[in-house]
């Protein structure tokens, strides 16, 4: 028998697996020096798109998040509470923090509109998306919504402008109720509270009506504590 | 010598462009072209992988084990679209929104793996990465005309600028909604196919 060479030669099942396992590790390291390396820059991006989405629902010009925006975190009561995290770091993980209670909100340092950013479950995936209100807290100014995984032509609509467009002007609460917006299957009609659904994605516009009613919930304190506070000052200056 | 080397960079570009002629690539040449922008990411995105899938994997050639070499080539190809991947994510984010699967969808592009597969294994490294080079190059070029045509009939822009004076909108022009679709992109890559076969006449079955 004459030798073969290293470990039995090239088609020898020792090779092959020696081969493999040399190759797997090598490609390992390289991915994970990739990554490392260039995570920075990519949460960068991520968090550029999240000021973006937010001063997008303002109707203001994109990078303009620094100049404008005040961040701060609210609990269930409505009072600001301290977070070792920045309420910016929280919408990296969004869900995590309304489970823990801590609620950001993205307010408008010149006007005192108020952003709030939405959590929740479409169709097949996540949804989210971010509700800018008048300095009232009442009046919608504007909205955003994305998804993970919607269907795209049905769910997925709910991500486009077009049906964005529906939300200015509506309000979300009805005397001191909050209602939140209804997302109506076979249109609105002009309805309060209520814009069209989304043509086949029914599901989808269930989670977006949920979504919506459930994360303005927990700022129902903090919105009902801001207004009551502006209610009074009105009254004492008429009474004055 | 010297001449085939080159030739193996200029081939792909022309008289054997891998989507025109041999019709790889066709499937995220619909997808991604409805901009300029992202086609050119594209484009460059796949001659990149193309490129060093094909050098590496020709370095590698004499050590490969015949029966998983398939896998092989799949790990390289994997590893090689992933950095890209992240890459593209790190430095020009709204375009790797824009591309979204199709990037990571590069490693099914059978373009890379037919190069490694035809080519790359049974030849020297230099003319593997030519060759690489030359069939990325050649499917960009072919993006970016269909991304040029779309891009310019459907949206009235190029790279995002308005190229089409107001003037021609208020006497009555209207941006063409087809040429956002997929369909356009197949009309407009078998027009090329025909533009391309009558200019090469050699090409044309008998």
């Amino acid at each position: 028998m004459s030798k073969k060479g290293f470990l039995g030669g090239k088609d020898s099942n020792a090779y092959i697996v020696f081969y493999s396992t040399v190759m797997v590790v090598i490609v390992a390291i390289l991915l994970a020096f990739t990554y490392l390396s260039l995570k920075p820059a990519q949460d960068a991006n991520i968090l550029n798109e999240k000021k973006d989405a937010i001063v997008a629902s303002l109707g203001l010009e994109k990078g303009s998040y620094d100049s404008t925006i005040e961040a701060y975190v609210v609990n269930k009561e409505g009072e600001v509470i301290q977070t070792e995290v920045s309420p910016l770091n929280k919408l990296f993980d969004l869900p995590a923090s309304f489970a823990a209670g801590e609620y950001p909100v993205f307010e408008n340092k010149t006007t005192g509109e108020v952003v709030f950013p939405l959590t929740g479950k479409g169709l097949w995936d996540d949804i989210w998306g971010y509700i800018a209100l008048e300095a009232d807290l009442n009046t919608i100014k504007g909205a955003i919504f994305d998804h993970a995984g919607e269907t795209p032509g049905l769910g997925a609509e709910i991500a486009t402008a077009k049906f964005q467009a529906q939300f200015p002007g509506q309000t979300i609460y009805e005397g001191s109720n909050l209602v939140g917006i209804y997302v109506v299957k076979g249109g609105a009609q002009g309805a309060a509270h209520s814009v069209d659904a989304v043509t086949g994605g029914t599901k989808t516009s269930e989670g977006l009506q949920n979504m919506i009613k459930d994360c303005l919930d927990c700022y129902d304190a903090f919105i009902m504590g801001r207004t009551a506070v502006a209610f009074e000052l009105v009254e004492t200056v008429n009474a004055e | 010598m010297k001449n085939k080397t080159f030739q193996s960079l200029t081939n792909p570009l022309a008289k054997n462009n891998p989507v025109l002629v041999q019709i790889l690539g066709i499937c995220s040449a619909l997808a991604v072209t409805t901009q300029l922008k992202p086609a050119l990411v594209m484009g460059l995105s796949v001659t990149a992988v193309c490129a060093f899938s094909n050098l590496v994997l020709s370095l590698l050639r004499n050590g490969i084990p015949d029966r998983i070499r398939i896998i092989v080539q799949l790990v390289v190809i994997a590893a090689l679209v992933t950095i890209v991947n992240d890459i593209l994510k790190a430095y020009v984010y709204d375009v790797s929104k824009q591309l979204s699967v199709y990037v990571g969808l590069i490693i099914t592009n059978c373009i890379i793996m037919g190069r490694v597969e035809a080519f790359a294994l049974s030849n020297k490294p230099l003319p593997s990465l030519l060759d690489g080079i030359g069939n990325g190059l050649g499917y960009g070029a072919v993006l970016v005309i269909i991304g040029f045509f779309r891009e310019l009939l459907g949206n009235g822009t190029l790279l995002g600028y308005q190229v089409i004076p107001n003037c021609l909108y208020e006497a009555g022009y209207v941006n063409n909604g087809l040429m956002l679709f997929p369909p356009a992109a197949l009309i407009i890559v078998g027009i090329i196919i025909w533009v391309h076969r009558s200019t090469n006449k050699d090409l044309q079955e008998k």
